[in-house]
């Protein structure tokens, strides 16, 4: 059931970095032979009027067994972040997970003292490579009726994605995950082709779906969309920038020298092949002096 | 006679592509009988059609021009075989390269007997392409036609056989023996100095050099004469040998050309009377390898080759101490030289004829074109076709026996792990 409250959530790429950190720690220190584990703690933020705006997020003590849930502990931490961020509120919980469950229900109702309307934010750690959104699903409380017994449920509510530019920078990094024990020129160079290369794939891509669709509206098989063909014509005006004759050939002459390093580069390659064919023929055929050397051919 | 009426019978009842190794069997055990009925040959050659019966019309042209002809007789054989060679089918033929080839050695025979080397150009062009299986095979008659465009001198016809790269050599197939490569290197390098290419005649006479060999023979000594005039002209000095080249070669060949080899060393002195001195010293050495026209090139490259060297000292020049640098007889040459020198692009200048003033510029090609992109994409996708085929050649080599037993018999025994990558019967060959 989607959330009917009107409220629009914006959810920061920090939170969600937090709280895939926290959950692979654990899974890490838990060991694999062990069940997934569940982790467990608060977002904070900023709610004003009809925005809820979750900043930041910070983990929280539970006691499995018990299931309760160290409230000490997470006053103290409040405190401390009063002090750093005074301007954020606790705005509810998060936890790992596939599916709700039932104990979220009485954690979430032990929060309501603290906020009357606390938000649930369920990230799943399952790794599905099909699915293209994030696995990150933001519910709400609600009372509804059901069979006659007013409850509280948990429902669905959507949310955007909100960057500030610091974050969209470590966001990039972490995305790339770049080889940590100062990595060779060629392997960066290796990773940075690669990057531009499903770069450039995609875009080819999707220029291909919509000349595709272009020809089908020149066909008559598609409908004649104003809009859309003003939208794909301001589209292809946006290259090339500039175009003069001075541009033309200062643009020339580097990819004329990149081609140049190129071709020096493949006949290096193709020399130093033919060099080593040189000498594996030369220990196999020459029927001299060959017993001397003690070199391996690998 | 009934049984020539037979085979003849058989040849076209059989040459239906199911029957060839068949008729192809029964050809080999005929050949006595093909001799003995020689005179009848022609009526049996006139009642076959060589586009369709080209296995058995191969056989009868064979032995019809086997022996020595008359006149006439090699006349009609030449014009037999030139239209077979044209129009027969590759399938059929490759069944019989040894035979192929001996024909069409009969054929260039016959045409420097009938003294027309033409005649046999373009019929051996056709066997070419008939008997390899693709463009970068090298055949027996490639030596024979590059031979026959020499002798007639029409260097153009030969080019596009000349510029396929070779890359696969056949035995069986193509019944290719080592000379064929060797002469096919000599003449191909001959031709290209006809056509002023001496970068290609160059790479032509290094491969018949480094060719793998256990003895010397004459054309290799031949193609390095060749080579040191060729390499002084383009390059201005001789290169050493490559480390591909057989240590035979290596060690026997300079003291068979000592004359070549002193003309090279007095080249590198760059003193034009040395060199002209020299030549005409040993003229006759040169002329007896027909290479005093080479010679005399040699001679113009110098002073190309001085002019050259001028451009990296001076900024601008005038025409009378270029003459004098140069060892020419006045500033008018001097002038002729560097006009042809700017044509041909060897040089980039510029001549102010009113103070006889030569001044001395960069290349100005700007590489900002998009026909050099063109030109440097192409050149680019040459050389990954290359690389891929070295690799692949590489790995060809590197899992050959021979290469193997080398390498296992390198490495001391008492390192375990070798017996896992040379196979244990290697150490039994020892």
């Amino acid at each position: 059931m989607s959330s009917s409250s009107g409220l629009t959530f914006k959810l920061h790429p920090l939170v969600i970095v937090n709280i895939s950190d926290h959950y692979t720690r654990i899974k890490a220190q838990s060991g694999s032979a062990s069940p997934l584990p569940r982790v467990y703690g608060c977002v904070i933020g900023v709610q004003t009027g009809r925005t809820v705006e979750i900043f930041n997020s910070f983990e929280l003590h539970y006691d499995a067994t018990q299931n309760v849930l160290d409230r000490a502990f997470l006053e103290s931490k409040q405190e401390q972040y009063k002090k750093v961020f005074p301007k954020y509120d606790v705005l509810g919980w998060y936890s790992t997970g596939s599916d709700i469950q039932d104990s979220d229900m009485l954690i979430h109702k032990a929060l309501t003292d603290i906020n009357e309307s606390p938000v649930y934010l369920l990230l799943n750690p399952a790794i599905n490579h099909a699915q293209k959104d994030l696995p990150i699903a933001i519910f709400e409380s609600e009372l509804h009726v059901i069979e006659g017994v007013p409850s509280l449920i948990f429902v669905n509510a959507s949310y955007t994605i909100e960057t500030v530019e610091a974050e969209r920078i470590s966001v990039d990094h972490v995305a790339h995950i770049k080889p940590s024990d100062g990595s060779s020129a060629a392997t960066q160079l290796a990773a940075h082709l690669t990057g531009m290369h499903s770069a450039i794939k995609m875009l080819n891509s999707r220029i291909r779906v919509l000349h595709h669709h272009l020809v089908s509206i020149q066909k008559g098989e598609a409908p004649y969309d104003h809009s859309l063909l003003r939208q794909v014509s301001s589209l292809v005006r946006r290259l090339p920038a500039i175009d003069s004759s001075r541009f033309q050939d200062d643009f020339l002459m580097e990819y004329n020298d990149t081609l140049l390093m190129t071709y020096l580069a493949t006949i290096t390659k193709c020399s130093s092949t033919m060099n080593e064919l040189v000498d594996k023929f030369n220990t196999a055929y020459d029927k001299q002096n060959r017993r001397g050397g003690r070199s391996t051919f690998i | 006679m009934d049984s020539l009426d037979a085979l003849v019978a058989q040849v076209q009842g059989f040459s239906g592509t199911d029957d060839l190794l068949h008729l192809f069997s029964l050809l080999k055990q005929s050949d006595e009988l093909l001799h003995n009925h020689a005179p009848r040959l022609q009526y049996a050659l006139s009642s076959l059609d060589p586009a369709k019966h080209s296995l058995g019309y191969l056989y009868l042209l064979e032995v019809q021009s086997s022996g020595t002809l008359s006149q006439e007789q090699s006349e009609n054989f030449l014009a037999l075989a030139s239209t077979f060679l044209n129009v027969c089918i590759a399938e059929q033929i490759c069944l019989a390269p040894e035979k192929f080839n001996m024909v069409c050695r009969r054929v260039k025979e016959q045409a420097l007997q009938l003294q027309e080397p033409l005649r046999a150009i373009l019929p051996l062009q056709a066997a070419i392409r008939k008997l390899q299986p693709s463009s970068e095979f090298l055949t027996a008659m490639h030596a024979d036609f590059l031979q026959m465009c020499l002798l007639a001198k029409c260097y153009k016809a030969s080019l596009s056989v000349l510029e396929d790269d070779i890359f696969e050599i056949d035995q069986k197939r193509t019944g290719l023996v080592p000379r064929d490569f060797l002469l096919y290197c000599y003449y191909g390098g001959m031709i290209h100095i006809g056509l002023k290419q001496f970068g290609k005649a160059l790479e032509f006479f290094q491969h018949a050099i480094t060719a793998p060999a256990t003895v010397l023979n004459a054309i290799t000594i031949a193609a390095y004469k060749k080579f040191v005039l060729v390499s002084l002209i383009q390059l201005g000095q001789v290169p050493l040998f490559p480390k591909y080249t057989p240590p035979v070669v290596q060690r026997n060949l300079k003291s068979c050309v000592q004359d070549y080899v002193d003309l090279a060393t007095s080249y590198v002195t760059r003193n034009i009377a040395d060199v002209k001195g020299y030549i005409t010293t040993h003229e006759d050495a040169f002329k007896s390898d027909n290479n005093l026209g080479l010679a005399r090139q040699v001679i113009a490259s110098l002073y190309k080759r001085n002019i050259q060297r001028l451009t990296q000292t001076y900024l601008t020049l005038s025409l009378q101490d270029i003459a004098d640098n140069v060892q020419l007889d006045g500033p008018k040459e001097a002038e002729l030289h560097i006009l042809q020198m700017i044509q041909d692009g060897e040089i980039f200048a510029r001549i102010n004829q009113k103070d006889g003033m030569v001044s001395f510029q960069e290349d100005p090609e700007q590489y900002n074109t998009s026909a050099m992109t063109m030109r440097l994409n192409l050149e680019i996708h040459n050389i990954v076709r290359l690389a891929k085929k070295l690799t692949s050649v590489d790995e060809q080599v590197s899992c050959d026996q021979v290469y193997l037993s080398k390498i296992g018999r390198d490495r001391p025994r008492y390192e375990t792990e070798d017996f896992d990558i040379v196979p244990q019967k290697m150490y039994t060959n020892l």
